[in-house]
């Protein structure tokens, strides 16, 4: 099965190479030297081993982010918290790591613990609004977001804010809470490994443990579930705590590893980058770590564009939209859950004839 | 000079892309204006066939011929511009249009750049008065009753001008007094100069609706022959490849003490078709009690009660002689209930599930295929291969999903697993429903056999044959009561039990 999901993920990555190079070659070709503009963003994250760097260490909360939408997902949750949960389990982190008197080896783990457990709230409430009275854990999650921003800028501005640093952001983070470089001339830290880590052994999880095949189960489909007599609340419920441990624990690592100060004064969207990543990789932890890549790559290449050409940023932000429509709408093409929650949960069953079209080898 | 036949098939071959070899050289003809039936077990090549006249799969090998002249159906709207009809197992309905809307999509009427809705009522009223065919035009399609539902179905197939209507198995979601309305209504069609292709697997059906017969095996021609020149034997004989089925034996296995009591039970649901009204019950070890009812009687709500999906609103059950109230259905599986659920794709398995993933659900937790949190995954493989074997589940491999399977195959699947916990209870809910007759034979023989090791199994089925081949008592379900007991022996018949099942009578 992952070879079918590699198959798909190489044509959704074929796709997204001709949507961005409509958008990209007519506005190039207004520009004195077209063929530069392409080969920066094509080639240019390659040049320059910073510029590399830039695409892991953007990967790696996508990474995280993405395993946790796909955890969530694969029970059949469709639980966005993970942005709120990055956010708050970003600051979380730094408050601890701020706040709290540690000795210096244990303010890192300390404080990304802290971090993952406050942070997973964002998707842990909607979990049991779901499991207790059954609401939609899409709609709730997605408000709780806000809530968790604004909650989080209220802390920012009251408690941890730095009235030396002339914008609205925290103290700085200890230098003994950060988390190590590892690559001579980038930022890459310490939480790359982590998150690749993470991705194995959250296919492990889903594929060959029994909490995951149960919580697949209940993903695909719940009479089956109920049919067996699992116990399809908690199931669900669990789900979306690991997902919001994993999104939350991601923010923490982000901080700790590439930021001086809290400084978000927004959600920062890795959540978003982590759902787009998982539909990618088709919910497969393993094929997360390509797809994050992926995102990733784009993304520099169009910030070094936007930088070094006289291409408007709007273009990239274009670029990055049609990204998301192809993933995302080759995905309803395939994802059955998906599927679902776009007719309507629990619509009729209309019986899906996939229509096989072959030619006969004569 | 005679008219050559509507349909022929020369030498029509099918091979997917998996390698499998759905249709070898079949040849035959369906004359013109005739009711012709299509025997064979499920995999037989009778969908492929069909699908290939409809112009959803295009032939290997071979040629279709339509009035004599080889035909290349690329598209079912070529199909329909031949004057082909097809009317599907499963409904391609929209649940939530009218029928008018639903009958019209595709081809409305037009006013301008608007649908003229008047002339499409009338055009429904006019077709559906034309061929007997009644139902209302103005209802969502979902508030129909299965049978009203395959009405509109042949409705809109009827309404692009067909000549040829296939109907693919349509009395598997019907009750009997609805079959025998179909069949009149298909005769009504076939006077009106239609050609009808019936494809079944119930001889009973086929011997009083159809005049000729052409029978499938494994992707072959078997047979080919008008009804009046062949025994129900001889087709049985085409149809298994080998003797005709054998009749399940009831043995002389005895009934023991009551596994499952039910004493007053009640359930006040939403729906008026689960309702249960002061069900007294007693299910024994080593008995197949049988409940006959026309669908709709009560028999969801009976086994949600059963399984622990719902509580009773009134009365006991009770499993051993203990009061189960308030367990659900994992507690329930721990006193050993086992269920075929009567929809097996919805309930039964996972069709995106590998075969190991739907046959080891519930007994991965089993000492044997976990070592703490982890699968042991080898071993799931493994028995699941025994399990293939055993139960002679046709399948590619155990790691081919589900949705690979045939009804049949995937039911007995499902079987290998519910009976493979040796279960004390078993709730058989059309456990053969749709499927071919060599995998019903089996299933009946495995219920005959787990009857015979002690276990207390109810038996739900719409199937009389199997209902009263296989029960050693029998109840029937009347708008939520049993309206009568009986016990099973060569005098009872399904027409004793017809009048009971329709509320007619109190039968004794």
């Amino acid at each position: 099965m992952i070879r079918s999901a590699l198959v798909s993920l190489v044509v959704t990555a074929i796709l997204l190479v001709l949507v961005v190079g409509i958008v990209l070659v007519p506005i190039a070709m207004r520009l004195p030297d077209p063929l530069a503009v392409l080969d920066m963003f094509v080639f240019g994250p390659f040049r320059n081993p910073r510029h590399a760097g830039n695409i892991v260490e953007m990967a790696t909360p996508a990474m995280l982010c993405g395993l946790a939408v796909a955890i969530m997902f694969r029970a059949g949750m469709f639980n966005l918290g993970v942005e709120g949960a990055f956010f708050l389990g970003g600051l979380a982190t730094v408050a601890t790591v701020l706040v709290v008197p540690l000795p210096a080896f244990a303010m890192a783990p300390v404080g990304l613990l802290v971090g993952a457990v406050v942070g997973s709230s964002i998707c842990a409430v909607p979990g049991y609004l779901k499991a207790r009275y059954e609401a939609s854990e899409l709609v709730s999650s997605l408000m709780l977001n806000f809530a968790a921003l604004f909650v989080g800028l209220f802390i920012v501005n009251y408690f941890l804010r730095d009235p030396a640093a002339g914008a609205m952001v925290s103290y700085k983070i200890p230098v003994d809470a950060r988390l190590p470089r590892l690559v001579a001339g980038t930022r890459i830290h310490l939480g790359t490994v982590v998150a690749v880590a993470a991705c194995l052994v959250g296919a492990v999880y889903l594929f060959m443990t029994r909490g995951g095949y149960e919580s697949r189960i209940v993903g695909l489909n719940p009479s089956f579930a109920a049919h067996l007599g699992l116990p399809i609340r908690w199931i669900t419920l669990r789900a979306q705590l690991i997902g919001g441990l994993i999104a939350a624990g991601a923010g923490g690592i982000e901080m700790l590893g590439l930021y001086q100060r809290f400084s978000w004064q927004s959600l920062p969207g890795n959540g978003w980058t982590g759902v787009v990543a998982a539909i990618l990789a088709r919910d497969n932890p393993i094929l997360i770590i390509p797809a994050a890549l992926f995102l990733s790559y784009l993304q520099v290449g169009g910030d070094l564009i936007a930088r070094n050409f006289d291409v408007p940023s709007e273009a990239v932000g274009l670029i990055q939209a049609l990204v998301l429509l192809v993933v995302t709408s080759s995905a309803i093409m395939r994802n059955p859950r998906l599927m679902r929650l776009v007719q309507g949960r629990g619509g009729a069953a209309r019986p899906a004839e996939p229509k096989a079209v072959e030619r006969s080898p004569a | 000079m005679t008219t050559p036949p509507v349909v022929a098939f020369a030498g029509v071959s099918k091979t997917y892309g998996n390698g499998t070899l759905a249709l070898d050289g079949v040849s035959f003809e369906i004359a013109s204006g005739v009711i012709h039936a299509i025997c064979g077990e499920n995999g037989a090549g009778k969908s492929s066939l069909m699908k290939i006249l409809f112009g959803l799969e295009q032939p290997s090998a071979g040629a279709v011929m339509i009035d004599g002249e080889a035909v290349v159906i690329a598209s079912p709207r070529i199909a329909a511009a031949k004057g082909i009809g097809m009317v599907h197992q499963h409904f391609s309905l929209v649940p939530s249009l009218t029928v008018t809307e639903n009958i019209v999509l595709g081809q409305e009427p037009r006013r301008g750049a608007l649908i003229d809705r008047a002339a499409a009522r009338q055009r429904v009223i006019a077709l559906a008065e034309r061929y007997n065919l009644h139902v209302d035009p103005d209802v969502a399609v979902r508030t129909l009753s299965v049978a009203a539902q395959q009405k509109v179905e042949i409705l809109k197939a009827l309404s692009r001008d067909v000549r040829v209507l296939i109907l693919d198995e349509p009395t598997a979601v019907l009750t009997p007094p609805e079959t025998d309305e179909l069949f009149e209504r298909l005769r009504d069609l076939r006077a009106a100069g239609l050609t009808i292709l019936f494809i079944s697997h119930k001889l009973r059906e086929v011997r009083a609706l159809a005049s000729h017969v052409t029978v499938l095996r494994a992707g072959r021609l078997a047979g080919d022959a008008p009804l009046s020149a062949i025994g129900d034997d001889a087709i049985a004989r085409l149809v298994m490849g080998q003797a005709a089925r054998p009749e399940p034996k009831r043995g002389d296995r005895q009934a023991g003490a009551a596994t499952v009591t039910l004493e007053g039970v009640s359930l006040a649901a939403r729906d008026a078709a689960d309702r249960l009204s002061g069900i007294d019950l007693a299910i024994h070890a080593g008995e197949i009690l049988g409940v006959a009812g026309v669908d709709g009687s009560g028999q969801r709500g009976l086994v949600s009660l059963l399984t622990g999906r719902l509580q009773p609103s009134s009365g006991a059950i009770g499993y051993h002689g203990e009061p189960v109230a308030g367990l659900g259905t994992a507690a329930l599986r721990r006193r050993g209930l086992a269920h075929l659920p009567a929809d097996r794709f919805h309930d039964g398995g996972s069709k995106r599930m590998s075969l190991i993933e739907n046959a080891m659900a519930g007994a991965h937790r089993l000492a044997a295929f976990s070592a703490g949190p982890f699968l042991k995954r080898q071993a799931m493989e493994a028995r699941t291969a025994a399990m293939i074997d055993e139960y002679n589940v046709r399948a590619p491999g155990p790691r081919a999903p589900l949705s690979a399977l045939s009804g049949g195959n995937a039911q007995k699947l499902i079987a290998a697993r519910e009976f493979a916990t040796e279960p004390r209870f078993l709730i058989a809910d059309q456990p053969t429903r749709g499927i071919d007759v060599a995998a019903a034979a089996f299933l009946h023989e495995r219920l005959s056999e787990l009857a015979g090791r002690g276990c207390a199994i109810l038996l739900i089925t719409a199937d009389l044959d199997e209902l009263l081949a296989l029960s050693d008592r029998i109840v029937v379900l009347h708008a939520g009561r049993i309206v009568a007991r009986m016990e099973n022996g060569p005098g009872l018949t399904p027409e004793r039990l017809g009048p009971a099942m329709l509320g007619l009578e109190a039968a004794a």
